[in-house]
Parts: structure tokens; C-alpha cells; sequence
């Protein structure tokens, strides 16, 4: 069979932001297998929600939206493994680099994985300089509300730094 | 630290995960046939998630209906107008329990991840907290129990059944109306509750309705 336009475009989509989605299941999933798993999940739900695709948002928060919205749900759902590690539906994700190999990096994304899903899901976005307005739009609340709670997530990133520090 | 040094060492991060790669992605993505695999096994596992209780109480819950269904059409009849009513009443409450049991099977199935993030964990949650507002419902067939085998002539000529099984029905009125009002989020850390409603599938529906609570709150613009 051989792959059709929008499979090439569906390809390309996925490739470009490759390092959104691994970014994604990195702060929510500190194991390597459900990573894995994870990935498989955001890359479905992409090609799922992609006929549903509205021009009213700008790509990249429908993208975060789906792709954040999978996670906090696979962060909360009961896991039971639900693809092969030996089958061709497994994807394998290689790590040349954790994070964990220097100790600030590795404090980081332990005090970002102990915040609250929603939580982490703004800090990831605040990091990716995302305006309050995108911020706002995707996690469904008020700028109002994005800017207070980015300024508390920060203080309470900064004081789990120092304690890893001390 | 200040934010422009928290930012900095996301950077610093965000290169060392930049670096990570998925080794067969391109193949995965590119072949139509394990996407189409992969569909039907993301609808199984999805399916698999809505738990063993759902699933379950839907089976049970069709076949009792049907039972339902043939005790009453060979029932109606002035002499045994008590017992069809009672099956009735009881039929009721089931056909509502398995239908809004396939909503939500349908529901879930439904659910936008392209949403905002509050909209779909709300929705998500709610389907998944639904499964105790059926539960309360249900316990209001309860006195229907002790009806079914109630007659004209046990009720002219006996006094035991004013005695004993009238007020055994309006004890389980009273019940299943107090259990109908009390079962709720707020309740969920008393005893009664706790022994009621133990069990994973039934902690998961509890969790889910924390979760509501929380979302309702992280959509409030704080102070």
C-alpha cells in the first residue's frame, strides 16, 4: 500500500514537531515504556483530530491542545500496556541525551513532574513562549488566571530548586 | 533564581530532549495499514478503560431487562396487578441504566482532545462520575422488591401484611430516598460510603469526581 498526499502532509506534521511531543511525554511520563506508549497515543489522536482541524485557532494550540489533552489523560487513566513492544505498532524512542545527566537539569524536571497536570501543562507553555492569549486559549481559562497562576507555579519551581540545592 | 535563569536552564533542557529520537516514526506513520491496525486496537484499549464494572453492568443489565421484559408481558392481569407493577417499576429503572450506560460509551468515544484543556478533562470526568449518579438512581427501585408479591386478599384478610411487609417497604422507601440523597462527592470519606462503594472500578469513579472539583476550581481566576 502506498502512502496518499495526506499521509506525506500527516508525516510532515508529525516530524516538525517531534520535539513538542517528546517534550510532552517527557513531563509526563518519567518512564521510558510509557513514553513510548504516550507517543503512540498523541500521534493517534493527531491523525484522529486532524479532519476536525478548525482555521478559528492558530495550528499550534489545536496541536498543544490535543497533544496536552492525551497526556493529562494517560497521566490519569490506570495504565494496562495496550501494544506489543515486538509488534510493528510500537514506536521506540531512542534517548541520546537524559536530562537527568546534569543535577540542575535533572532538579528541573523533577520540580515540573511534581506539579499538578494542569500546572505543568501552562509552565511547559509559558516555556515555550506561548502569549497569554494562547496560553488562555488552550487550557480553556481566563489571561487573568494564566498570569496568576504562572507567577505562583514559578515561586513554587524556584523554592523546589532551592531545596534540591540546600 | 529569577525567571530569566529558570528559563535559561529549560533551555538548556529543551536541547537535551531536541536530541531524543523516535527511530521508526517515518515507517510507523507512513504505513496506512498499521495506522488502520492501530485504530482498532486504541478502540479496544479504549473500551478496556471504561472498566470491567461498566462493561459488566451492561451485560448483566440487558440480560435482566429481557427477563424484565418476559415476566411482566406474562403477568398482566387484574389478580396479579401488584407484580406487574412492581416489574414495571423495576424494568424502568434498568432500561434507564443500560441506555445511559451506552451514552456514555458512545460519549467518551465522542470526547474532542482539540478542546481546551479544562473542557476535555470536565467532559472526561463527568462521563466517568456519571456511573454513580445511575448508581444513586437505581437504589430507588429498591422498594419495588417488596411489593411484587403483595395481594387485595392478602391485604383484606391479613393482618400481617400491615404489621410486617407494609412497613418493610416503607423502610426501604425511606432508604433508597435518604441513599439517593446522600450518595455524593461530599459523603465519600464516611464509612458507609467508603464500605458501599469499594472496589478499583468504584475508586476510579471517585477519583473522577475529585478531579471535577479540582477542575472547577482551576477555572476560578484567583484572587
Amino acid at each position: 500500500m502506498h502512502p496518499t498526499d495526506k499521509d506525506q502532509d500527516f508525516l510532515q506534521l508529525i516530524l516538525a514537531n517531534k520535539g513538542i511531543m517528546l517534550k510532552i511525554c517527557r513531563l509526563y511520563c518519567p518512564d521510558q515504556a510509557d513514553r513510548e506508549d504516550l507517543t503512540q497515543d498523541i500521534i493517534y489522536q493527531l491523525w484522529r483530530s486532524a479532519e476536525r482541524y478548525s482555521k478559528e485557532y492558530r495550528f499550534s494550540t489545536w496541536m498543544y491542545r490535543v497533544a496536552l489533552n492525551t497526556a493529562i489523560s494517560f497521566y490519569r487513566a490506570d495504565r494496562r500496556r495496550t501494544t506489543l513492544p515486538l509488534s510493528p505498532l510500537h514506536l521506540t524512542i531512542e534517548d541520546t541525551a537524559d536530562p537527568a545527566g546534569t543535577e540542575k537539569l535533572a532538579g528541573l524536571q523533577h520540580c515540573i513532574q511534581g506539579l499538578k497536570e494542569f500546572d505543568r501543562a501552562l509552565i511547559l507553555l509559558y516555556f515555550e513562549e506561548k502569549t497569554y492569549q494562547e496560553m488562555a486559549e488552550i487550557m480553556g481559562i481566563s489571561e487573568t488566571n494564566v498570569a496568576t497562576r504562572l507567577s505562583r507555579i514559578k515561586e513554587k519551581i524556584k523554592k523546589c530548586m532551592q531545596i534540591i540545592k540546600e | 533564581m529569577d525567571d530569566v535563569e529558570l528559563t535559561s536552564l529549560w533551555k538548556q533542557y529543551d536541547q537535551t530532549l531536541e536530541r531524543a529520537n523516535i527511530l521508526n516514526l517515518q515507517s510507523w506513520v507512513l504505513h496506512l495499514q498499521t495506522v488502520e491496525l492501530l485504530k482498532t486496537e486504541k478502540a479496544k484499549s479504549r473500551l478496556r478503560s471504561l472498566g470491567s464494572c461498566k462493561k459488566g453492568m451492561i451485560l448483566i443489565g440487558i440480560l435482566w431487562v429481557a427477563f424484565l421484559i418476559f415476566l411482566l408481558a406474562n403477568s398482566i392481569a387484574w389478580s396479579k396487578i401488584f407484580f406487574a407493577l412492581s416489574v414495571a417499576a423495576v424494568l424502568g429503572f434498568n432500561i434507564y441504566a443500560v441506555l445511559a450506560y451506552l451514552w456514555h460509551i458512545v460519549l467518551i468515544d465522542e470526547i474532542d482532545n482539540s478542546e481546551s484543556l479544562v473542557e476535555v478533562q470536565k467532559k472526561t470526568a463527568t462521563l466517568k462520575a456519571a456511573t454513580l449518579n445511575s448508581t444513586r438512581i437505581l437504589f430507588l427501585q429498591t422498594p419495588f422488591y417488596s411489593t411484587f408479591f403483595w395481594t387485595w386478599q392478602w391485604m383484606k384478610q391479613d393482618p400481617a401484611f400491615w404489621y410486617i411487609a407494609f412497613p418493610v417497604t416503607l423502610l426501604l422507601t425511606a432508604a433508597s430516598i435518604w441513599l439517593y440523597r446522600n450518595i455524593d462527592i461530599r459523603n465519600a470519606d464516611k464509612r458507609w460510603f467508603r464500605l458501599l462503594f469499594s472496589g478499583k472500578d468504584w475508586k476510579d469513579v471517585i477519583r473522577a469526581m475529585k478531579y471535577l472539583e479540582e477542575i472547577e476550581e482551576y477555572k476560578k481566576d484567583l484572587p
